[in-house]
């Protein structure tokens, strides 16, 4: 990929932050900021990730610095792992590119009280029970389907909706991002096409790095902040990675048709079309702001409709009622959304538009937003890593607002190309190699296991690593999978 | 004829033919194969009619491939040929696509394709013919 190669500068900041000087280029207002150490920055050259974050730098209103988590990969306009705060009082823009097509995207865990010895050996059968249960994969749609009324009611009230209808429970919703509600959502700002695609597809994995993933807690941490989230070393959790299904999509796409011409409109020149964006008070930057708000609530729901059939299959398999199997929800987190919030630059507190495109919100202990229960050991985050070796919860660490407005990082981050993992893959039987480490695997493309395989990715644990030194989160507990549902 | 090439969380599409109409085409099968993996597995029992509407050859060829993840979304409909017509809509092209709808117990797919996006989509006319870069959303 010499082609693509980044041949601009990229100086040490400190062991685990490089600087894109705001100089490199004419346009860009602020400098880029990268956490990465030095096993990670080798590989950063090779693409055009850091170009992305030089280009997101161009961004009116853009504050402090353009910033990349050390999960960064080569995205489209902004990289994955990037975070822009905008003011918008400096005429400060939103982005539809600074959250993604996958509308709020995100994580949940949800713990049980069953341990390893438990699970062993129903493994198989419970992961081909949730294959059969849990729609999965390409064209599956879901076995909730919503009329418009109640379609738009449940964008406009998120997660709280579901619990009128007896879909989730009170500690669901406070135990979310928001309490599974971003206030403000206008339903009426989306599409025909959005909603149309949003009536049969909440409660649905998808495909792609999507997935629902059994797990054990390999090892704790943080023994305070554990117990705070009721993990303990030997049990078997439940982590879903799935967003906003057709209905983001949808939003995404018709925001950046009508932001076609605003850059031009509004006087910002811009290095990428796909970074298309329109001042945050505009018309414009209003309308897309209360569709994405809309389109994120339906994201939470859709996690919650997932996690509700996870239940009713554990149930099911373990004969005993899923309240009687301790399958509590420890935390939910979004890592494609924009978000107003307060942070501090310099001396001021201010409101800024806090976009994060495959990051993941980190406020430290003390911070209002957080619920109670997780008020005194800071706000859980939950990293997923890869199918094959282990995934991460955090929690917002003391550094994260005064270094990157209270964001850490969302995933391992991709380390090879979809078409080179398939290459990797050829000749090898992937679902059998992760069965040999212990992983019981089941995906319903042929691609599904090739191109999300282990290899794929970078070592979570060295991503975790960066994020815990630089103080942007805190080790709590590594978890490691034991069962994979892939689309 | 299309191509998929590398980028590193997503697929990159490119194709290249004499004339747009014939452009159109082959960026749609590319798509098509993108989301199916294999072409050969679809019947082209049914048929659907197209209007896109615009100016600007990128934005065009983008709007197209829109209007087949739609139908895709909400209809299943999967296409297997193409045929792009750009002089009998003024600013646009007409299309018809021949396909069928997905089959959960027949067809095994591929990709879910999130959007076509705007990062370095290309449409380009040279002496040759044209040529189209564009990378697809997974």
């Amino acid at each position: 990929m010499s082609d693509t190669e980044f041949r601009g500068p990229l100086e040490r900041v400190d062991d685990c932050c490089w600087r894109i000087p705001r100089a490199y280029k004419p346009g860009m207002r602020v400098d880029g900021l990268v956490f990465a150490d030095d096993r990670l920055v080798e590989d950063l050259r090779s693409d055009q990730a850091l170009e992305q974050v030089a280009n997101v730098a161009f961004l009116p209103g853009i504050q402090v610095a353009s910033l990349a988590m050390p999960d960064i990969h080569w995205g489209y306009g902004f990289c994955i792992g990037g975070v822009c705060a905008t003011d918008p009082e400096e005429g400060g823009v939103i982005s539809p590119g600074g959250v993604g097509y996958d509308i709020n995207c995100g994580v949940r865990l949800v713990r049980t009280s069953l341990s390893l010895e438990d699970v062993r050996l129903t493994m198989p059968r419970l992961v081909d029970q949730l294959m059969r249960d849990i729609p999965v994969g390409v064209g599956e749609r879901g076995k909730y389907s919503f009329d418009m009324g109640a379609l738009r009611a449940l964008l406009r009230e998120g997660v709280p909706f579901l619990r009128g209808r007896g879909l989730a429970t009170a500690a669901d919703v406070d135990q979310c991002e928001a309490g599974g509600c971003i206030p403000d959502a206008v339903p009426d700002n989306l599409s025909a096409r959005a909603l149309e695609r949003g009536t049969d597809q909440c409660g649905t994995v998808g495909a792609g790095n999507h997935f629902v993933e059994v797990q054990v807690v390999d090892r704790v941490e943080d023994a305070v902040a554990a117990e705070a989230m009721g993990l303990r070393a030997g049990q078997v959790c439940v982590l879903i990675h799935s967003g906003s299904r057709g209905l983001g999509y949808q939003v995404c796409d018709d925001a950046l048709r009508v932001l076609r011409d605003a850059p031009a409109r509004y006087g910002v020149e811009l290095p990428d079309r796909q970074l298309a964006c329109a001042p945050i008070a505009s018309p414009e930057g209003q309308h897309y702001l209360g569709a994405m708000r809309a389109a994120a609530n339906y994201a939470f729901c859709n996690r919650q409709l997932l996690m509700w059939q996870v239940r009713e299959v554990f149930a099911r398999v373990f004969g005993r009622p899923w309240k009687d199997l301790g399958m509590e929800l420890v935390y939910d987190v979004a890592h494609n959304i924009a978000k107003l919030e307060r942070h501090r630059t310099g001396n001021v507190a201010k409101t800024l538009c806090v976009h994060r495109k495959g990051a993941t919100r980190a406020f430290p202990a003390g911070h209002p937003d957080l619920p109670t229960r997780y008020r005194s050991i800071g706000q859980p985050v939950i990293i997923p890593g890869d199918m094959g070796r282990a995934s991460w919860v955090l929690v917002g660490g003391p550094r994260s607002m005064e270094r990157s407005f209270g964001t850490t990082c969302h995933g391992a981050g991709r380390a090879m190309s979809r078409t080179a993992a398939k290459r990797e893959a050829r000749g090898r039987d992937i679902r059998d190699e992760l069965h040999r480490a212990g992983v019981v695997a089941r995906a319903r493309s042929r691609e599904g296991l090739a191109e999300e395989q282990p290899a794929a990715y970078k070592d979570v644990d060295v991503v975790v690593d960066v994020v815990h030194r630089a103080g942007l989160s805190s080790k709590v507990a590594r978890l490691r999978p034991l069962g994979v549902l892939k689309g | 004829m299309y191509e998929i090439f590398e980028h590193t969380a997503d697929l990159g599409l490119r194709a290249r033919a004499v004339t747009l109409r014939e452009l159109c085409e082959e960026s749609a099968l590319g798509l098509m194969e993108i989301i199916t993996g294999d072409l050969a597995q679809l019947r082209t029992v049914d048929a659907l009619r197209f209007i896109v509407q615009g100016r600007d050859p990128a934005l065009l060829l983008l709007d197209w491939l829109a209007e087949l993840l739609h139908v895709f979304a909400t209809r299943r409909m999967l296409f297997a040929r193409f045929e792009v017509d750009v002089s009998d809509v003024p600013n646009g092209l007409s299309a018809l696509a021949h396909g069928e709808p997905y089959d959960p117990a027949r067809h095994v797919l591929a990709h879910e394709v999130k959007a076509i996006t705007y990062h370095d989509l290309e449409v380009r006319q040279s002496c040759g013919g044209w040529d189209a870069t564009m990378v697809v959303d997974i």
